[in-house]
């Protein structure tokens, strides 16, 4: 097995056991969670009477849509089994269950890039180019860290779950 | 068992200041939003625990490979730090002062604290 590896430097060893997986999960649910927190602050803000600009500027729901595309992206990734991704030279996966994972998680993988740039969009459409002052401009970076944060899940959590198949395939040894 | 006992007692106390930090947090300011901290924090523990009685334990590789357990601690995950950023979104709205927020957080925390030190206690005599 050694003898077939690319990179000069092995994989850790604690990469592989089963208690930083779980914490790999949790991670994933806590990144999460600072994420979606930080865009309802935002929200919340736009509605509290701290919020001093002047026009009154407020969250509508293009600021939400990057958000909802991007959940959407992780859901539908995290959906996935990633036996399936392989697949193709096992017996149950006949009639082109892999061509059909690798589509839907291209449709995933899109929606999460496209919630990311739109949030980027939005920042700079609408926060950036009239030139707001700062606790206006939270609510562009806000939603960028969001979108941000919710990616950075998804990858911890795909991570998380690849490393289960690689701890049960030494366990199954 | 005498362990035990103190266990329990400390465990208990700790919790009642949890308890009485969060609601003093609320009743200092007549303004009981940082009561949703402690519901938070009750219930935090709970899709861990429903999702892993619905967990399949016929596999021998018990503790990898299961769905509805990385659910439930992803949810987990999700509530601790609800826990911590809901206090911090309401103060910087300026729904609560300052001061209640760092009181309900870290009443909170001692309530979290608390759950997890106890089912970390008295785990091994669940076992079977």
């Amino acid at each position: 097995m050694s003898g077939h590896r690319l990179f000069r430097f092995p994989k850790p060893a604690w990469l592989n056991s089963a208690n930083t997986r779980t914490a790999g999960v949790y991670t994933a649910g806590a990144l999460f969670s600072l994420g979606f927190f930080a865009f309802i602050d935002a929200a919340a803000f736009s509605k509290s009477p701290k919020n001093g600009s002047d026009p009154p500027i407020h969250i509508n729901f293009v600021d939400w849509i990057p958000g909802i595309c991007s959940a959407l992206g992780m859901l539908v990734i995290n959906s996935i089994d990633k036996n399936r991704l392989n697949g193709d030279s096992f017996s149950y996966s006949g009639n082109g269950v892999a061509w059909k994972a690798r589509l839907v998680l291209f449709l995933g993988f899109a929606l999460m890039a496209g919630g990311l740039a739109g949030s980027v969009t939005v920042m700079v459409l609408k926060y950036i180019v009239p030139d707001y002052p700062f606790p206006t401009l939270w609510f562009g970076v806000a939603n960028v860290v969001a979108n941000a944060m919710i990616m950075l899940s998804s990858a911890v959590l795909w991570v998380a779950q690849n490393m289960e198949d690689e701890y049960t395939y030494n366990l199954a040894l | 068992m005498t362990a035990g006992l103190k266990t329990i007692i400390a465990l208990s106390f700790v919790l009642a200041i949890g308890f009485l930090l969060i609601i003093l947090s609320s009743a200092l300011w007549q303004n009981y939003f940082p009561l949703l901290v402690a519901a938070t924090y009750v219930i935090a523990p709970l899709p861990n625990w429903i999702c892993s009685r619905a967990a399949s334990h016929d596999d021998f590789m018990e503790s990898s490979g299961n769905g509805i357990v990385d659910f439930g601690r992803f949810f987990t995950g999700f509530l601790v730090v609800m826990g911590i950023a809901l206090p911090a979104l309401l103060a910087h709205c300026g729904i609560i002062v300052f001061q209640a927020m760092v009181m309900s957080i870290f009443g909170g925390l001692l309530i979290y604290g608390t759950i997890i030190s106890f089912t970390m206690f008295f785990q091994e005599e669940q076992d079977f």
